[in-house]
């Protein structure tokens, strides 16, 4: 039983980070229709910009922190006017195609700055476990988590409470009805997008103080996949509980299964499990049914 | 004045469907042919140019068959790799365990991939774009843990299986040159197969379905039945593929079809121009040439030009490869964003009226 | 529109140099190597190469080998098969009479043309297990440890100086892939053999996610030792879970890849405290012929690079000297000029090769092309890694026995 607790544990913890990365792939699709295949890849850019700032001698942690954000939302401008605003209009495969460029393109320019070793991205989190009877509380995932929770309630806040989240709202629902009750739709666009890169720093940070900074941190990025599928394409709330789930029953799956199979479940049971849902609701859990007309 | 239909006219309706009507168009498709056919020859001794030919060869027949999923029949598939996969293991285990010889191990590889493909294609019904597209990375995903765990069909620990060179007739195929030709037969037939599919009642049902699946199915077109042959007939060419670089290479291997190749497929698919089995063939030639055309440009300029050797930048040069990579595809996809197919058209489309300019 | 002309000159100009090669001087022996510095294994590939460069560099410097110079050609394979047989064509067509592959899955693909191309490849440390039979892999040389003889070495230590005996419970915990899931017959027979209990546990690709596996090895299974067997960044990351959760890394023996300053860097060395990794080749600065390519870099008073001496770049000089010594052997005992069949013959000629501790006497012979299966295990104190065993080899009957059973096994197919 506390192998189980265990498992959950540790699976619900590392399912509200996969929910972080996936807010960030959400937000852009919900206001621009744009699927982001590069999420993974700006984690990974904002990890090393953290892990270099961090390096610097002196550099307390919090200014990294306010630096990092303030980068990832000028880089989610820039890309957005540079690379997506070309694209408007353009089929759906060729916008996907633009992306993975681009998650080429930042890719080798992170090696070529900052070289091929991976770095670490320290925090100043102890790594040794508390013991809590049965249990082993390890201190860096449960801050790992929190810091997730805490930009998971903001981005909740700020949408449903702030006007700029409510016109970006509108603008995911109608594009057309935005334009005519003003709402400026080229700036919710490129403010989709800098919040994505928001949300790529704090994905950023986390994930890099866990998994080390270097080009195969962009990794994580193929999780976002079964987490936004299981929650729905555009649905924050769903990005959230589909993290949670996605985390659990990897946990849990690959726990229970690994030795019947000889290991390697932790890969592919999300995705059973994300087909099995969208048989049953198509557009994931709290997605938004699209009507078809002919 | 080149292109020139003017004074070209169908007396039948089999010379109206013709794919290559044009006078023009045949005196081109014979030379093309014969190009293929004998300036391999002239390279006999150079190994190295061959393989790469091979290679271009073999990545187009799997691109072929993507572009017949997600350019005619517009379902998104990132399981390009596995089903390739299938049908290099199939051919593998048929050829080396039961010694099949070659040709029936491709046509088993290809049958094999068709019904895997088929089966991972049912959720089509129910679901449609990315929610498909991650549906088919998840059979990419299980296809290669099942390979790798399954000892029966990945060949062991090693979860590889080692084949001879194929053999017809006493005629062993064990050359880069001799290997070419065999590529150029499948090549060939996958090519002229795919043309004359697309233009077909289920190409033309394919394309409904792409369009206006809805009002396809209103009119009569059985989505069902067709979304599946697409799958199929599309996982057949990548088995194929698949089972072609088994013998190419010799061994079967899982990790030579990864999600990373998948990828690389999806990316000549809609490089080369969604929809257009040429532009598949050019989109491979695009995306396998790249690569190799920037390592070697880049360290030639680097060296003769600013002197520098290659180890003092070998890391920068690498990774400056892969950034070029991903910039020009953003740049040619902002540029033309259907692709090289469609550049090709803009370049015949000059010529119609040249020198004229209307 | 003028300056693209220049431009597109240039590139032209830069293709059609690169597609003609570049050919050999009458006195140059062609060495080629392929390395992955933009794939999966590029912490290693970053280090590893320039090792290769710098050692044959040196060599160059001290007037070659038997006046003869080296020529080093490199090129990328990005891990990935269809680039490596590219890179093998391309690099036998520039006349190459030896070469150090990299990768396990690019090794599997390449044997075949090494044999019937002629030209040894080198495998140090990957590739297939049991390619140290040099009579089925006549031109393929593991050179050192195969996994088969680290997961040996790696057992016998634990016997012999771990304190583990029957009864005892012992842990896997490799990366799912064929290289990752190679030392696993081994590690049961050996298990069986000796009577312990053993679970093994495998990591997904990429290998960025073990908690569920290391939770249940440390509470679940709670054994005495683990062996891990990890590549890229899942060796570092093992290496945080297995502290996350309580687990003595002085308990902890990682096979060769997992073994780099690297990983323990970015794990946080004081996470990695007492951290034992297999080695098979010295580490640190400390010996002769690292002091001698130090020299060479002050000598051109240029700074010495922060990675000479460390782990993968070692590996990388091991190889290159190895080369070397066969080419000196192949050009006094078979005279020029030089081919890929006389290069095999004269690697099946080393002996007693230590390079000046170097390495452990390393003997080649037709059968045993691997040299020994000779390990040294690290481990990690303070911010550097000290040796903590002498050279030894482990179980080195049962990985000769897997070897045969492998060509048996092969000899049945039809």
């Amino acid at each position: 039983m506390a192998f189980f607790l265990d498992l959950i544990t540790n699976g619900l913890l590392v399912g509200l980070m996969y929910s972080l990365v996936a807010v960030g792939f959400v937000l852009i699709y919900k206001a621009t229709s744009i699927m982001n295949f590069a999420q993974g890849d700006l984690v990974m850019f904002a990890g090393y910009i953290a892990a270099v700032m961090l390096g610097l001698k002196g550099m307390p942690i919090w200014l990294m922190v306010i630096l990092l954000c303030a980068g990832m939302v000028l880089l989610g401008f820039v890309l957005e006017r540079g690379i997506l605003r070309p694209m408007v209009g353009q089929p759906l495969v060729s916008v996907i195609m633009v992306t993975i460029g681009l998650s080429f393109v930042l890719q080798g320019l992170v090696t070529i700055i900052w070289g091929g070793s991976t770095r670490e991205l320290p925090l100043p989190v102890r790594v040794a476990p508390y013991t809590l009877g049965p249990a082993l509380i390890s201190p860096i995932n449960l801050v790992a988590a929190l810091i997730a929770l805490l930009f998971l309630l903001a981005f909740g806040l700020f949408f449903t409470r702030s006007r700029l989240g409510v016109a970006m709202r509108a603008v995911a629902d109608d594009q057309q009805a935005s334009m005519i009750v003003g709402i400026r739709v080229s700036r919710v666009f490129a403010l989709s997008w800098a919040i994505a890169g928001l949300a790529a720093a704090a994905g950023g940070i986390i994930w890099g103080n866990m998994l080390g900074v270097d080009r195969l941190l962009a990794l994580v990025g193929l999780k976002v996949f079964p987490v936004v599928i299981l929650g729905g394409l555009d649905s924050i709330g769903g990005a959230i509980v589909g993290g949670l789930i996605m985390g659990a029953v990897e946990s849990v799956a690959s726990g229970y299964l690994d030795p019947y199979v000889g290991g390697g479940t932790k890969d592919f049971i999300p995705y059973v499990l994300m087909i099995l849902v969208l048989f049953i609701k198509p557009h994931g859990f709290f997605g938004h049914e699209t009507i078809e007309r002919v | 004045m080149i292109n020139r239909e003017s004074g070209v006219f169908q007396t039948s309706y089999q010379g109206d469907m013709a794919v290559y009507p044009l006078p023009l168009a045949k005196i081109a498709l014979g030379l093309t042919l014969a190009a293929l056919l004998l300036v391999p020859l002239g390279l006999a001794g150079n190994d190295h140019l061959l393989s790469i030919l091979n290679t271009i060869a073999l990545a187009s027949i799997g691109a072929i068959g993507l572009n017949i999923l997600n350019g005619y029949t517009g379902q998104i598939s990132l399981g390009q790799g596995a089903f390739m996969a299938v049908g290099g293991y199939t051919a593998a285990i048929l050829s080396a365990r039961y010694g099949m010889p070659f040709w029936f191990g491709i046509l088993a590889g290809g049958s094999m991939a068709a019904l895997v493909g088929a089966l991972f294609g049912i959720p089509s019904l129910r679901i449609k774009g990315l929610y498909l597209a991650v549906a088919t990375l998840a059979a990419q995903l299980i296809i290669e843990w099942t390979i790798n765990h399954v000892p029966w069909i990945g060949g062991g620990a090693q979860s590889s299986i080692y084949v001879d060179s194929p053999r017809l007739l006493g005629f062993v195929f064990n050359t880069e040159l001799r290997r070419y030709y065999l590529i150029l037969v499948f090549f060939l037939l996958a090519y002229f197969g795919a043309q004359n599919l697309v233009r077909s009642r289920v190409g033309r049902a394919f394309i409904a379905i792409r369009d206006r699946d809805v009002a396809a199915e209103i009119i009569g077109v059985n989505i069902f039945k067709y979304k599946l042959l697409a799958f199929a007939v599309s996982s057949f060419y990548a088995g194929v593929a698949g089972a072609l670089w088994t013998y190419y290479l010799r061994i079967a291997n899982y990790e030579n079809f990864t999600l990373a190749v998948s990828v690389e497929y999806l990316t000549m698919v809609i490089i080369g121009g969604l929809g257009s089995v040429l532009g598949s063939v050019l989109g491979a030639i695009f995306i396998k040439l790249l690569p190799i055309a920037l390592d070697l440009t880049v360290i030639s300029i680097a060296k003769n030009v600013f002197g520098i050797s290659y180890e003092n930048v070998a890391n920068f040069l690498a990774n400056f490869q892969l950034l070029v990579f991903g910039a020009l595809i953003i740049l040619f996809l902002i540029v033309e964003p259907e692709g090289l197919a469609r550049l090709w058209e803009n370049v015949k489309r000059y010529f119609r009226l040249w020198p004229y300019s209307y | 529109m003028q300056r693209w002309r220049g431009f597109r000159g240039l590139v032209m100009a830069g293709l059609m140099l690169g597609m003609l090669g570049s050919p050999a001087l009458a006195d140059e022996i062609v060495i080629g190597g392929q390395c992955d510095r933009t794939g999966p294994t590029q912490n290693v590939g970053t280090k590893l190469c320039p090792g290769v460069f710098d050692y044959v560099k040196l060599v160059n410097k001290n007037g070659g080998i038997k006046g003869h110079t080296l020529k080093y050609i490199e090129v990328e394979n990005a891990y990935k098969t269809d680039r490596g047989v590219e890179a093998y064509e391309r690099l036998k067509r520039d006349g190459a009479v030896v070469m150090l592959d990299y990768g396990t899955p690019i090794v599997y693909a390449l044997t075949p043309r090494h044999l019937e191309d002629k030209i040894p490849g080198l495998t140090p440390g990957f590739g297939r297990a049991d390619s140290t039979d040099g009579k089925r892999f006549p031109y393929i040389f593991p050179v050192a440890a195969s996994y088969w003889s680290q997961m040996g070495a790696a057992m016998h230590h634990m016997k012999a100086k771990g304190g583990v005996k029957k009864g005892s419970k012992v842990a896997f915990l490799f990366y799912d892939n064929p290289a990752g899931r190679e030392p696993l017959n081994i590690f049961k027979r050996i298990c069986e053999m000796e009577g312990y209990e053993c679970r093994d546990f495998a990591v997904p690709p990429p290998g960025v996610e073990m908690s569920s596996q290391v939770l249940d090895i440390t509470r679940r299974m709670q054994p005495e030792w683990v062996v891990t067997h990890l590549f890229g960044k899942a060796p570092s990351i093992s290496i945080k879970e297995l502290r996350k959760n309580a687990f003595p890394l002085e308990k902890v023996v990682s096979l060769v890849w997992g073994a780099g300053e690297e990983d323990m860097q970015v794990a946080g060395w004081d996470t990695a405290q007492g951290y034992l990794g297999m080695q098979f080749a010295g580490v640190g600065r400390d010996f002769p012929v690292i002091q001698e390519i130090m020299k060479m870099y002050q000598d051109e008073k240029q700074e010495v690079p922060e990675h000479v001496g460390s782990v993968y770049y070692n590996r990388g000089v091991l190889v290159s000297a190895l080369i070397a010594e066969g080419v000196r052997l192949a050009i006094e005992q078979e005279g020029l000029p030089m081919t890929g069949e006389k290069m095999q013959k004269s690697f099946e000629r080393i002996k007693d090769f230590t390079l000046g501790g170097f390495l452990p006497p390393l003997t080649v012979t037709p059968n045993d092309h691997e040299g020994g299966g000779w390990v040294r295990l690290y481990q990690t104190k303070g911010e550097k890694l000290v040796p903590f065993t002498d050279w030894f080899q482990g179980y080195r009957d049962i990985v000769l026995d897997e070897v045969k059973k492998a060509e048996k096994a092969e000899e049945k197919k039809p």
